[in-house]
């Protein structure tokens, strides 16, 4: 079947099974390898990816489901080769070890200080309780989201 | 029976010299400091070295979704593999018959233990690369296919049929130990025995006040990292490549070259980016097969296991049954410490080539009394095969689980003495030229200082006393 969304601001049209996850459409069909696959069951919360602002499993998502609508993956956070202060945090504070749940904590992230743009700690893990990391122990990933909230509160 | 050269080794409790250990490397300013230079020289030597924050080289690619794993390598004309594992936890391989498999439309090659080389893995040369005549385990890799699509690859796994006679099987290591029980390996379920002896036992719980004995279980734990055992290897000259996100790429090296039975330098191993391994990235369980696959179609062969494969088929932390029973004076002095230890190997050894499987064992007899001085200590520990998942390496092996039961048993000791546990611990505690039980003499011990500092910080008299 066809179907038109937008990925990162630019439109897709793709002809494409039904069954088909947003995963893999994401990867296999547009190269977009950043957005990770782990368990394949919504467990993991390394593929979240964010649909018109809100976070997603996209292992969970058929991709019929986001006909018009907008996906953000890490691929598109950057702009203009500037990385987002969420980004930038991360590096700063060591957030990341193997990296892998990295583009999902960052998109997760990103929903929660859209939404709320000066959490709490407890808010803070509260807004990442679907993204497992099995190196870091989360303390330094709730150290960058802290400290990105402040950098993009300078910016407003 | 057990194979004489791994078979029990005592360690007498000789102190062991301090010139026998490999002398200090690395750049000229740590083997100065190592030497005695004060602190202040190394200091200055290190101006601008030492509490420099350093980002990572692959931190931006890391944050911007641009580093790639092995998962997100795309090769033209790259294949999918899907291993076909047993049907019983312990049974004999009657038949393998793979023609419905082969006629699947999309299906490049399905491969059984007859299509490899040379058959046995790892240094104990017991686990297979597919299994030949007896499957021990659930994970057991029986036979793989190669298919356009990884659906493809799923629906032609299905359709090999595998004739079984299935074997009596045993899930507990103690049962294993027991006469009657159905055997994995050889003659005897026992794997491997690890002793250490320090002074007399016996003596000291005569000289004791008190005996404490109680008994610990941990279950197997699976390292779960976020990206599953992934691999991918592709045709190159008379040789392969191999993609591996794995800890350990020249033992996956050497045992790709052992199992296509050709020289390694016929294998080119290329290291990715790691989704987590955590000791669970050690073993070649995915990279031999993907080879043969890859010399057999022409293509490249990607293999990537489920969620589910990860928890039945790669490696976990060995299940340990630990006993402790220690003997101590009315002051609250240990001494003496007898521990026995059960480790579930499971259906096969750990492949470290250093110890030859041996190493959690090794570590948890070498931790097991903890970090106190006790004159007389006996750790018998051994390792069981059962029908259970191959246990290996996973974060320090051996140790925490012995960590548990030790402190555990410290708490249990200190309240029967009616002591504070920390005033018990700090009495106990190695000191500046203790000598452990495996006749290690220790230096730079900083433990009775580290415990107030932290006692201090977290309230400790205060929880104490709730």
């Amino acid at each position: 079947m066809k179907i038109s969304f937008t990925v990162n601001g630019r439109s897709q049209e793709l002809e494409i099974r039904p069954e088909r996850t947003l995963l893999e459409v994401l990867r296999d069909d547009l190269g977009l390898t950043g957005t990770k696959h782990g368990c394949d069951s919504g467990e993991c919360g390394a593929c979240t990816v964010l649909i018109d602002g809100e976070p997603a499993n996209s292992c969970l998502v058929l991709t019929p489901a986001v006909r018009g609508r907008h996906v953000l993956t890490i691929e598109g956070l950057a702009e203009d080769g500037k990385l987002h202060p969420l980004q930038q945090a991360f590096i700063d504070h060591g957030a990341l070890q193997c990296g892998f749940c990295g583009s999902g904590m960052i998109l997760s992230a990103k929903a929660l200080l859209d939404r709320n743009p000066s959490p709490s700690r407890a808010e803070v893990r509260r807004g990442l309780a679907g993204n497992l990391c099995r190196c870091s122990g989360y303390q330094q990933i709730v150290d960058a989201v802290m400290d990105a909230a402040d950098r993009l509160r300078e910016v407003r | 029976m057990i194979d004489p050269a791994i078979a029990d080794h005592e360690y007498a409790g000789q102190p062991r010299r301090n010139e026998d250990t490999k002398g200090p490397d690395g750049p000229a300013f740590v083997s100065s400091f190592l030497r005695g230079d004060s602190l202040a020289g190394l200091q200055e030597k290190t101006q601008g070295i030492i509490g420099r924050s350093v980002p990572r080289h692959d931190a931006y690619q890391a944050v911007a979704g641009a580093l790639q794993y092995t998962e997100d390598l795309r090769f033209p004309g790259m294949l999918h593999c899907r291993i076909l594992r047993a049907r019983y936890p312990h049974a004999l391989i009657l038949r393998v018959d793979t023609s419905r498999a082969l006629d699947v439309p999309g299906v490049a090659a399905v491969i059984t233990s007859r299509d490899v080389p040379h058959n046995r893995l790892g240094p104990m040369q017991q686990q297979h690369v597919l299994a030949d005549e007896r499957v021990r385990y659930l994970g057991d890799p029986v036979a793989a296919v190669a298919a356009e699509t990884p659906e493809t690859a799923l629906e032609a796994a299905h359709l090999i049929e595998v004739e079984y006679r299935e074997l009596p099987a045993v899930f507990d290591p103690e049962e294993a130990l027991k006469p009657g029980a159905p055997i994995l390996h050889g003659a005897s379920n026992l794997f491997q025995r690890q002793n250490v002896r320090h002074g007399n036992v016996e003596k000291g719980f005569v000289e004791s006040d008190l005996i404490v004995e109680e008994s610990f279980r941990t279950p197997f734990l699976e390292h779960a990292a976020i990206e599953p055992q992934v691999a991918l290897a592709l045709p190159s000259g008379d040789g392969v490549i191999v993609y591996s996100p794995s800890s350990k790429p020249f033992s996956i090296q050497r045992e790709v070259a052992r199992a296509l039975a050709i020289r390694q330098n016929r294998v080119r191993v290329i290291g990715t980016a790691s989704g987590g391994g955590f000791g669970g990235k050690n073993e070649p369980i995915l990279e031999p097969t993907l080879a043969i696959l890859a010399l057999k179609t022409g293509r490249p062969v990607r293999g990537l296991f489920t969620r589910e494969e990860e928890f039945v088929a790669s490696t976990v932390r060995h299940p340990f049954i630990m006993n402790y029973r220690s003997g101590v004076s009315r002051s609250g002095r240990i001494l003496a410490r007898h521990i026995r230890l059960i480790a579930d190997t499971g259906a096969y050894p750990a492949m470290d080539s250093k110890t030859g499987g041996k190493t959690a064992l090794v570590k948890g007899a070498m931790m097991a009394a903890g970090p106190y001085r006790i004159d007389n200590v006996l750790v018998e520990a051994i390792a069981v095969y059962t029908n259970q998942p191959v246990a290996s390496n996973m974060r320090g092996p051996g140790v925490p689980q012995v960590c548990f039961a030790c402190e555990s048993h410290t708490e249990t000791i200190a309240r029967r003495l009616g002591m504070d546990s920390l005033e018990f611990r700090l009495l106990n505690a190695y000191q500046e030229g203790d000598v452990t039980p495996f006749g290690d003499t220790l230096f730079s011990v900083g433990l009775k200082q580290t415990m107030r500092q932290a006692a201090a910080a977290f309230g400790w008299a205060k929880e104490a006393g709730r």
